[in-house]
């Protein structure tokens, strides 16, 4: 009888223990629920618009902030299209070389519902979005306080430098104006005058000087417009959270749930003029017709995604994981609806640059795209071996060390093949990239390296001053094992040609320290693409961008008249033959003078699972979340078939423990009798 | 007694300054405020920005008290000691919300933890003893010392991998408070911490225990007639106690600051995964204030251990 009730229980135990065996990490109710799970890995710094500059920040900003512009979903090169706007608007010039473009909102636009809104009026829950609203975003972009890392690409518009400075005076002479609120802080600062409100809908930008690149600032959430109210009423005080956590914007997207250590929510937004107004058909709220080629074949351009009005998925559940395996492992188990290869699982996930049988088996699908994106090996340029006062012997001692360099096995080696080899500065997908094009120094040649030496005066890699070889600096931020991996291929290969590069492997503020104190030779950078102009790419050997003299981008410090002339030409040119032509003649000195030594493009793999349609990878920081659509009843099959609790093993080490245990315990009792 | 509490307090505000000391001289040793800047604003900003972060956060004043009046170290000092946290250098967020949320998370799962723990280590503590000298006590020496010498991170991947990859028997991390989900979560970063110290506990306890059973009372009760079951549970697990509470008392603080590698590994976003951050991300306000909470715990816990001694034997007196 006693025997009886004890299996009973442990009959009961191990049906519950195999109910709650589960390694579903949502809600069983969630399952039938048109919800796209995302993994994040970093929490995002701030959701301010006019301070986030983090992809991690844009995954969630980007959706709840709408900008005036954005860019399209399929057409590359990436083409601009109207959003909040009703147009894209085109330059008219100005006296004084100034320009102006004029912004016209659509009608009837309205923040999402939020309880700030009560500020405006008693049991107001959201109201209509203004050109006032962009401009008050624009004066926040402008206020020193926030430090907002883009004020000097909005600095373009006229008296925005103005406002900022003085706003900063103000509060500096009275303190108290801090504890005003802001709107009133920034009347007394007066208006910036490049930004002219014409009714409720009309907002005229002037640009001091020309600037078409502004456009692609227009269509981050930088300029999202911002209501006053949600700066006031979410000030940290009396429960309330801060602005920078919980934003109020006029998206295809509200967020419902912010912890960013763990978890953010996103609910399709109601007030979005997509869904209030579906029969407008606008360009940012309707699956687009058009794209490349190649997107009819992949299905981007199916009759059932054409046309339709978005957004398709009602909820964003983004989980943090901070550790990259288990987040792909979940991606395995159909938890992620899409994922990045993490190099751990690289070989067994894509083989032959395609996916391997297993992916194809589990209906995985592979999106590639090279990014707008460029890595390099640079040269101190004021540096005297390796800079531009060594004259031509310098020149050459540059040109034979970027003739050692194999990109390709480079990036074989240490990116699993995922990466382009780089020519010249632009990627692909930029304006003036040619794929024909092939940089007569970024060919593996030892013999004309040997031979460039000899001409530097360094023959067989010696320094006729020492006798030795010719010892250079390396200098890296990169300390971890895998870094010095690198480091030392790269050391390898310049030991080809008898150069003796030494390593200086240091943090990144020490890095910093010796570039502010220009003692470093030679160094490695990337650069990823702000907006998809030359311009975003050239700039960074621009002289006025030198680190040496402003703390710029150009940490070469490369310093050409005949470039700079060019570039000036080139910025702010629209793209035609004449851009063109000025991109050719850069490339063809860069080519020659050799700043940098251009390694790579990333090439980025995407995958994601059957069940997702609408994904194309698109390089840039931009959402593409609303173009998405879910099979619901594909996915929840194929979680149940790939996640069956396994619960033999459970029972077996019991089974194993108790007749490890039993006779010595009978055994023990015998003897005591 | 209530002198030696006060001592011992004093001793503790000492250890606490010193570790507060010992923190900012090896933080700014490897750090500067421009490199918390730069980490938190990118490294695209130009450096007027960083300026201001600078300005806006205080890291514009020197370090030193020699250096001026108004320095970082004397901030450092008085922040900590009015539990002024601040806000964080990484994400500006305020520091006590922070703490606030965080400490729920690490409570689900170190209290189950530590619960689960002590039940199993002082139940096989038991077994083990009660079994001495046979080869179920050897068999319980070898898996002890087994447990007690594999690290803690194999023990996490290999969970990861068998029993959430390969088995399905739980999500292989992450976290969600929904009373019909957490469980789920917790149950296998709670196995994991419960294999990890069971090998300890259960050799400590084991010991405890043998000692207990040779001792005059023992026999007694043996030579009464008391049953061996109704001796272990009721005279050995009594008197064996008092060793047992110190480690228990020491460890019911620590309840509270959450697991570094548990959490991080599982993505549970308690007080501990909060600390691997600040130390990943240079956010100084956050680990300063991390380390401040850890270090007056591990004072409060040492005093604890040292009155509830003197609380459950009497024998025990703090001069």
């Amino acid at each position: 009888m006693r025997g009886g009730r004890i299996s009973a229980a442990a009959g009961i135990l191990a049906a519950v223990a195999t109910a709650a065996c589960t390694n579903n990490p949502y809600p069983d109710r969630d399952a039938e629920l048109p919800i796209l799970y995302v993994a994040f890995r970093e929490a995002p710094k701030t959701l301010d618009p006019a301070k986030a500059y983090t992809t991690v920040a844009t995954q969630f900003n980007g959706n709840i902030y709408d900008r005036l512009l954005e860019y399209h979903f399929l057409k590359r090169p990436y083409t601009l299209i109207p959003a909040l706007a009703a147009e894209v608007p085109s330059a008219v010039p100005l006296p004084d070389g100034r320009v102006a473009y004029d912004f016209e909102l659509r009608p009837d636009l309205l923040f999402q519902d939020d309880p700030c809104f009560a500020l405006g009026g008693d049991g107001r829950a959201t109201r209509q979005v203004t050109a006032q609203d962009v401009v008050f975003q624009l004066q926040r972009v402008a206020d020193p306080a926030l430090a907002s890392p883009v004020i000097t690409a909005f600095g373009n518009i006229e008296g925005l430098l103005g406002f900022f400075e003085r706003l900063g005076a103000l509060r500096e002479e009275d303190p108290g104006l801090a504890e005003l609120p802001i709107r009133d802080q920034y009347a007394r600062a007066g208006p910036i005058e490049g930004l002219v409100v014409e009714g409720d809908t009309r907002l005229r930008v002037i640009l001091s000087a020309p600037y078409p690149q502004i456009l692609y600032w227009f269509a981050m959430p930088f300029s999202a417009p911002v209501p006053w109210e949600a700066i006031d009423y979410y000030d940290g005080q009396e429960g309330r959270p801060h602005f920078a956590d919980h934003p109020v914007g006029t998206g295809p997207y509200k967020m419902t749930y912010y912890d960013k250590q763990a978890r953010v929510v996103l609910e399709a937004n109601p007030n979005w003029y997509g869904v209030r107004h579906p029969e407008w058909k606008a360009p940012g709220a309707t699956y687009p017709s058009e794209g490349m080629p190649e997107d009819a074949e992949l299905g981007r351009l199916d009759p059932e995604l054409v046309g339709q009005p978005l957004p398709f998925i009602q909820r964003i559940d983004f989980r943090r994981e901070k550790e990259s395996i288990p987040r792909f492992n979940k991606f395995l188990q159909g938890y992620y609806d899409m994922s990045r290869i993490i190099k751990e699982s690289f070989d067994s996930v894509i083989h032959e640059d395609d996916l391997s049988p297993a992916m194809r088996a589990m209906g995985v699908r592979l999106e590639t795209l090279v990014e707008p994106s460029v890595f390099y090996i640079g040269f101190n340029m004021e540096d005297d071996v390796v800079g531009a006062g060594g004259g031509a012997r310098s020149r050459k001692l540059r040109q034979a060390m970027s003739l050692t360099i194999d990109s390709a096995e480079f990036v074989k080696l240490f990116y699993n093949g995922r990466g382009v080899p780089a020519q010249s500065p632009l990627p692909p997908g930029i304006f003036g990239y040619d794929p024909e094009y092939r940089n007569p120094y970024r060919q593996v040649d030892l013999e004309r390296a040997a031979a460039l030496l000899v001409e530097a005066g360094y023959p067989g890699g010696l320094d006729p001053a020492t006798g030795k070889p010719l010892s250079l600096t390396f200098d890296t931020m990169d300390t971890s094992a895998r870094g010095a991996l690198v480091d030392q291929y790269l050391v390898d290969r310049w030991r080809l040609i008898g150069i003796d590069v030494q390593v200086a492997a240091t943090n990144y503020n020490q890095f910093q320290e010796k570039v502010r104190k220009g003692a470093y030779q030679i160094f490695e950078w990337g650069w990823i693409a702000d907006y998809p102009d030359p311009e975003n790419f050239m700039f960074l050997l621009w002289s006025e961008m030198r680190r040496s003299r402003n703390e710029g981008p150009n940490s070469a410090n490369f310093s050409d008249p005949r470039f700079d002339a060019l570039f000036v030409k080139m910025k702010s040119r629209d793209n035609d033959a004449e851009r063109l032509r000025l991109i050719r003649e850069m490339r063809a000195l860069l080519e020659e003078e050799r700043p940098w030594i251009e390694t790579f493009h990333r090439e980025d793999y995407v995958l994601f699972h059957g069940w997702l349609r609408g994904v194309k990878p698109t390089g840039l920081s931009f959402p593409t979340v609303k173009y998405r659509k879910l099979d619901l009843a594909l996915r929840e099959s194929r979680r149940v078939e790939w996640n069956e609790p396994i619960t033999w093993p459970a029972y077996g080490l019991a089974a194993v423990a108790v007749a490890v245990v039993l006779p010595g315990v009978f055994t023990f009792f015998r003897e005591r009798q | 007694m209530l002198a030696y509490v006060v001592r011992r307090i004093a001793y503790g505000v000492v250890v606490v300054a010193g570790v507060l000391l010992l923190l900012f001289v090896l933080f700014f040793a490897v750090t500067d405020p421009n490199d918390i800047a730069r980490r938190a604003l990118g490294d695209k900003v130009p450096p007027d920005v960083i300026e201001q972060w600078k300005a806006n956060h205080g890291y514009d004043k020197p370090l030193w008290p020699w250096q001026a009046a108004d320095n970082l170290l004397f901030d450092h000092f008085r922040r900590m000691v009015t539990f002024d946290f601040g806000r964080s250098d990484a994400d500006d967020a305020p520091i006590v919300d922070r703490i606030r949320r965080g400490i729920g998370p690490s409570l689900v799962l170190s209290v189950p933890m530590f619960a689960a723990g002590l039940l199993l280590g002082v139940v096989l503590a038991l077994f083990v003893a009660f079994f001495r000298e046979t080869y179920i006590d050897a068999a319980g020496v070898f898996v002890c010392v087994l447990a007690m010498s594999i690290s803690i991170l194999l023990y996490i991947i290999g969970a990861q991998y068998v029993v959430a990859k390969l088995l399905h028997w739980f999500p292989i991390s992450g976290f969600d408070p929904a009373p019909d989900v957490v469980a789920r979560f917790l149950a296998m970063p709670v196995l994991v911490g419960v294999l990890t110290g069971f090998g300890g506990d259960v050799r400590f306890y084991r010991t405890v225990f043998v000692e207990e059973t040779s001792r005059d009372y023992v026999r007694t009760a043996r030579a009464k007639g008391c049953g061996e079951g109704r001796i272990m549970l009721w005279h050995v697990l009594k008197n064996g106690m008092i060793p047992i509470l110190t480690r228990v008392v020491l460890a019911i603080p620590f309840l509270f600051t959450g697991s570094l590698l548990l959490e991080s590994f599982f993505g549970i976003p308690g007080l501990g995964s909060i600390t691997v951050d600040a130390i990943n991300g240079n956010d100084f306000s956050t680990l300063r204030t991390m380390v401040f909470i850890f270090s007056l715990l591990f004072v409060v816990g040492q005093i604890a251990v040292d009155v509830s001694y003197s609380l459950v034997d009497p024998r025990v007196r703090l001069e």
